[in-house]
């Protein structure tokens, strides 16, 4: 793993920055909420208490004993602050609870009811597409006709029925029926219950007014089609079931309306959860808005809220659990989902307690969206600032590890070009000036490097310095021997002189071998370069091989004509020696030693070739290095690893340059000298 | 001890100014094998001290002399402001500082290196002595060789090139009457070798060579008649 990646690795954990915003935003959130959830649990309550104080403002006089029954007739007004017109549309009720479907025989009916302080009004569709217009001179109880019968209690509990119907659509005044003293009956009009019969493609619509004077608390109603009798609602006889009104309090929304803040909605429900009151208004903003609004960051931050009930949207009745607990006389508060979407609200509801009796219960109601919102811009700010940090660290990371990596990468090539291949030492390593830690250790291998290039330096002269501390014990034991064979030595004694003498003559050339180098090194120093011509070189001196080394065969080819340079000739003679002796050493027995010069250029190539075994790859460049040996063979004379040394020397002072290769076309190896013409 | 037959009351002294003791006494033996009566000294403040006393008939000096690296060449100069005629010969421990020994032409006669045998010593001794004596003999010219404009006394161990004379040490001498003596024959270094009685390693051999041209070639800058045969050795053209 390279070290970018690593520091960008690490770079990466600055990430955990916004991971821990995330946590503490929601336990920010889980604090809002709570908080929440008790300031509006105590507005409630203080809510609940003040109207306790007032119970005939909040209940009016309706009677609660019983549960409200829609399948017995019961109906739920809802509350109007302007008188609508009677037109046959109920879209100027401005009330979004659609019509209650009554119970049916044979015919589909829906009923609303609403009402102000002086009318009730009743708007009911009736699905009867055949319109039986009543006759004119109707006889009621007879007669079928499309009707609506009407069954009012009044204040003092007494039945009054009436009917509606009508022989032409349009405005209508209620009718009863009355009995002639002949026994027949008529219809009589009723003035003050006025009532817009509109003709629809799916039956007729009725929008009916009834003075809250002529009413007590129970209205039946039946609609009854007068082709297929068909009927739809009660018309209940027994004034103790059914038709019930649930009355919104008349006023209790205003009253509502002065305890409560913006953004918060407020409703008193009575024992049946029916809505008395309801004041203030919810902003929940829509699924679209909080998404463009929180950033798509809000998914991995929202608190799971899938578990939460959904917002029950009855318009007439709360319910729910803090709803149910109110009633049951304890105060809680709940959570509830506000539809599909992420949008919340608080719901907390609060006993409204009178006479040690609950009567009904204040719901308040908030959008929990505001904290959502507190919440997201504190977030996105969080995020938003994270993000750009952990940018920062990353690009920052990034910076700093290529920098890094482009320093050590660059001490790394020094090191490993600091040994060139002629084994020259280069001491001086980049970033040795730096005060850090890549700076030390630049300064390191600088240290490494100059104590290699001493014992470099050491071991190069070394051979030197041998051969020349040698040669004067090495000159005293053969002067020695000298003097004891001019003194006389006995026949039996000669042998041990003889062997002394061997052995002195094989030290003094391992010595010689030893000095090589340096000699070579000295007369390069003082050499003088002079025109010769290297053909006439190479052809006197491969005469001399031959002499020298008999065994071998030794082939020569040279340019036709003279090839001449500028040069050292001993030098080259040199050279040669030790390509030759190196090309008969490794020369398989009966092969051959070719020595070719070519025209290279504006120079000459000088190539010794032999057929010997191939030499190892790695081990090709580093032959021409002092003090480098590699050889398989054994064999009487010492090695040091000077001869293709002084090869290059020579060729380096000429220069020119020396390599060795394998070849191509047969087994053996190819030593190839240079020589540009300068 | 009396090998070759001096007289004891005529016999030559050599003196011998080497700081290893080994063969300081070693040389010392040798020579004094062959008759000659030798002194030795182990540094240049006692030879010079006894030289100013007394001279001796030849010096062979080490040049580097205990903590003197080139004292041996300060006690030649000093000698050789006392007798212009004392044959001098120089040991040395290194080929490098031969060239040095030529280049300073303190007049000395022949320079060795430390690898010489004794009976190549010995030799040497004897032929220097041997050119005394023809010296201070009236001239006889039965051995002067002649080769274009080279002549060459082989008694007096001279050497003239146009008449003008060239000053050649002994093992110089030796090298350039081998080759002179059979012009156009290849001698090998061996052979040169042989002929100037000095063991050498090839490039000493060369590094001679290379000298006795340059001092040819002080006299007569178009000289060539030593030429290099490579990879067999010198011959000599007229």
């Amino acid at each position: 793993m390279s070290i970018r990646f690593q520091l960008l690795v690490i770079a990466l954990t600055t990430l955990v920055l916004p991971w821990a915003g995330c946590q503490y935003a929601r336990e920010l959130e889980t604090t809002l909420r709570v908080s929440q959830e008790n300031s509006l649990q105590a507005a409630a309550d203080t809510i609940a208490n003040a109207l306790s104080a007032q119970a005939p403002r909040v209940f009016g006089d309706s009677d609660d004993s019983q549960a409200f029954d829609p399948s017995q007739g019961d109906l739920y007004v809802y509350s109007l602050h302007n008188e609508p017109l009677l037109d046959g549309y109920r879209e100027d009720w401005g009330i979004a609870a659609e019509p209650q479907e009554l119970p049916s025989s044979g015919l589909g009916a829906r009923i609303l009811a609403a009402a102000t302080e002086r009318h009730l009004f009743l708007y009911l569709e009736v699905d009867d597409s055949h319109f039986t217009p009543e006759p004119s001179d109707a006889h009621p109880e007879k007669d079928q006709f499309d009707r609506v019968d009407l069954m009012l209690q009044r204040l003092d509990g007494t039945l009054n029925p009436l009917f509606l119907a009508t022989g032409a659509p349009g405005l209508i005044e209620a009718q009863s029926t009355v009995k002639s003293d002949d026994g027949v009956d008529h219809a009589a009009p009723e003035p003050r219950i006025q009532a817009f019969w509109l003709q629809t493609s799916r039956g007729y619509r009725l929008e009916a007014r009834i003075p809250r004077n002529m009413l007590g608390s129970r209205v039946w109603l039946e609609a009854i089609d007068g082709t297929g009798l068909g009927r739809a609602g009660f018309i209940g006889a027994d004034a103790l079931r059914g038709g019930r009104l649930f009355m919104a309090t008349p006023g209790l929304s205003d009253l509502l309306g002065t305890f409560i803040g913006p953004d918060t909605r407020a409703t008193v429900v009575d024992m049946n959860s029916l809505k008395l009151g309801v004041a203030g208004s919810l902003t929940i903003n829509k699924d679209e808005d909080l998404r463009a609004a929180g950033g798509w960051y809000r998914r991995f931050v929202a608190g799971d809220t899938s578990h939460w009930p959904l917002q029950s949207s009855a318009p007439n009745r709360l319910s729910g659990k803090s709803v149910a607990e109110a009633l049951s006389g304890h105060r809680s508060a709940q959570w509830l989902r506000a539809g599909p979407s992420q949008a919340s609200l608080l719901s907390a509801a609060a006993p409204i307690v009178i006479a040690g009796r609950t009567h009904g219960a204040v719901v308040l109601e908030q959008s929990g969206d505001q904290l959502l919102e507190l919440r997201d811009r504190a977030l996105t700010h969080l995020f938003n600032l994270t993000l750009l940090a952990t940018a920062l660290a990353v690009a920052i990371a990034f910076g700093v590890s290529t920098w890094i990596s482009l320093r050590i990468g660059n001490l790394r090539l020094a090191a490993d070009t600091a040994v060139t291949n002629d084994g020259q030492i280069r001491l001086d390593m980049p970033e040795s000036r730096r005060g850090d830690e890549i700076g030390a250790l630049a300064r390191g291998f600088e240290r490494l490097l100059s104590r290699l290039n001493e014992h470099t330096q050491y071991l190069r002269t070394l051979g030197g310095k041998l051969s020349h501390e040698l040669r004067t014990p090495l000159t005293i034991v053969r002067s020695s021997l000298d003097n004891l064979e001019s003194e006389g030595i006995r026949a039996d004694q000669q042998g041990y002189v003889t062997r002394a003498r061997e052995g002195v003559l094989r030290l003094q050339s391992i010595l010689s071998a030893l000095g090589a180098a340096s000699r070579v090194e000295e007369s390069i120093k003082q050499a003088e370069r002079v025109r010769f011509d290297l053909k006439d070189l190479l052809q006197s001196a491969v005469a001399g091989y031959r002499d020298g080394f008999p065994r071998a065969r030794i082939d020569v080819q040279t340019p036709p004509d003279p090839c001449f340079m500028h040069g050292a000739p001993d030098l080259i003679l040199q050279l040669l020696d030790k390509l030759i002796e190196n090309a008969v050493d490794f020369c398989s027995p009966a092969g051959t030693i070719l020595v070719r010069l070519t025209r290279a250029g504006a120079g000459y190539e000088l190539a010794v070739i032999n057929d010997g075994p191939p030499i190892p790859p790695n081990v090709l460049s580093r032959l021409f290095e002092s003090l480098f040996e590699h050889r398989q063979g054994q064999d009487d004379r010492p090695h040091f690893g000077l001869g293709l040394y002084i090869v290059r020397l020579v060729a380096e002072f000429h220069g020119g340059a020396a390599i060795a290769e394998n070849r191509a076309d047969s087994p053996g190896a190819v030593f190839v000298v240079s020589f540009p013409l300068i | 001890m009396w090998a070759i037959g001096y007289d004891p009351a005529m016999r030559k002294q050599i003196a011998i100014v080497e700081d290893e003791p080994a063969l300081r006494e070693n040389y010392a033996a040798a020579l004094a094998r062959q008759g000659y009566q030798v002194k030795t000294y182990g540094n240049r403040k006692s030879a010079m001290q006894a030289f100013d006393a007394h001279l001796p008939d030849l010096a062979i000096i080490d040049i580097s002399l205990e903590d003197e690296a080139e004292g041996g060449f300060d006690l030649c100069r000093e000698l050789r402001a006392l007798s212009a005629e004392i044959p001098i010969i120089f040991l040395t421990a290194r080929d490098s500082e031969l060239d040095a020994v030529s280049g300073l032409r303190l007049g000395a006669d022949d320079f060795l290196t430390k690898d010489v045998s004794l009976p190549h010593l010995g030799a040497r001794v004897a032929a220097l002595f041997r050119r005394i004596d023809a010296l201070r003999r009236p001239d006889n010219a039965s051995q002067i060789v002649r080769r274009g404009p080279l002549s060459i006394d082989g008694d007096k161990m001279q050497t003239s090139w146009n008449g003008a004379p060239v000053t050649l040490s002994l093992t110089e001498f030796w090298i350039v009457h081998a080759l002179a003596r059979n012009p156009g024959h290849v001698k090998n270094r061996q052979q040169l070798m042989d002929a100037a009685n000095v063991v050498l390693d090839d490039n000493t051999i060369t590094s001679h060579v290379k000298r006795v041209r340059r001092k040819f070639q002080q006299i007569d800058p178009g000289f060539d008649a030593i030429q290099t045969v490579y990879g067999m050795g010198y011959r000599w053209v007229e």
